[in-house]
């Protein structure tokens, strides 16, 4: 009984050591492009219900693993960076201290609740017909 | 009967079988040398026992010896008696421990499916992505949470930014920006 309590209490030891990361993508949302992005499969049909447009393209994207009391700079190009900053977390929900930068200009700070595999949209500014948006998401 | 079966013979001998059994058993040693032998044999046995019953007499009355039983089994009531348990087989253990076996494996289904409800994404219920706050401090822009189509998407609307035609422009103009 000894192994199979070690076996079950390592098991749930290494589930809970499994960092989760945050992935922020910058998007073009566009009725232009001719094909889809294949790098937003996972987030194009949310995309789609939520800003109505029927392209759209990744033009930049990173993620790092969440580091407790750790401000994170996450750099999509374009000139745009957001900074996370972890608050607090729980088994499946994590509290996130959001700011989304271009260049030297603050856009706009949010603290957010977020769970896994879960997602936050932020529509930003307008360039020509397409909007420009941040994918927010995290996930072990 | 298609097999020589000693114990239905055995049975027949004895005289314990019946009906349909007892036809077919009959019926096949008429026609099998070799069972018909046994049967024979057997008979043989049965006269023997019959014209020779066995003459036990008892020292003791019934009563007597039944009491001198009871007398011993209370001599003896309060004495522990130890008794040696063989060493089981898996098998037999897994036999004798059913409730054990049954209790472990349910638990550790248990346990598995904890472990595979753990790593299953949280089903998604209202407010599984919620804006707790949300501000902007760029000039005449208004930063909106909105609910998104599933609970799993939240939505910040900023509204009010500058409207630029291409991505030069908007980088020039919120370089521009006063805040």
């Amino acid at each position: 009984m000894r192994w199979f309590l070690g076996v079950v209490v390592s098991a749930l030891l290494a589930m809970s050591a499994e960092a989760a990361t945050v992935q922020a993508r910058l998007v073009r949302a566009s009725n232009d492009s001719k094909k889809a992005d294949k790098r937003l499969t996972d987030i194009e049909v949310k995309l789609k219900e939520t800003f109505g447009y029927q392209f759209y393209q990744q033009l930049g994207a990173q993620q790092r693993p969440l580091q407790a009391g750790t401000k994170l700079r996450l750099d999509l190009g374009r000139e745009f960076v957001l900074f996370v900053m972890p608050r607090s977390a729980d088994k499946h929900q994590r509290e996130l201290e959001l700011e989304w930068y271009s260049g030297k200009t603050l856009l706009v700070r949010s603290v957010v609740k977020i769970v896994e595999n879960g997602h936050l949209f932020v529509k930003g500014p307008e360039v020509g017909n397409d909007w420009i948006v941040l994918a927010v998401g995290v996930r072990n | 009967m298609k097999s020589h079966n000693t114990e239905r013979i055995s049975a027949l001998a004895d005289g314990e079988l019946k009906g349909l059994s007892r036809w077919l058993t009959h019926r096949h040693v008429r026609h099998c040398p070799q069972c018909a032998n046994e049967y024979q044999r057997l008979q043989r046995v049965h006269e023997i026992l019959t014209a020779c019953p066995p003459a036990i007499e008892m020292s003791d009355s019934a009563d007597f010896f039944w009491s001198k039983v009871r007398r011993e089994v209370e001599a003896h009531e309060q004495e522990t008696i130890s008794i040696p348990m063989p060493r089981l087989s898996l098998s037999d253990w897994l036999l004798v421990h059913r409730a054990a076996l049954a209790t472990v494996t349910s638990s550790l289904m248990v346990v598995l499916a904890t472990c595979l409800m753990l790593q299953q994404p949280r089903p998604t219920g209202p407010g599984a992505v919620m804006v707790e706050r949300v501000d902007t401090i760029i000039p005449n822009t208004v930063a909106t949470p909105l609910k998104g189509t599933d609970s799993d998407v939240a939505v910040i609307w900023v509204s009010g930014l500058e409207w630029t035609p291409d991505l030069d422009q908007m980088k020039e103009c919120f370089n521009n920006i006063e805040t």
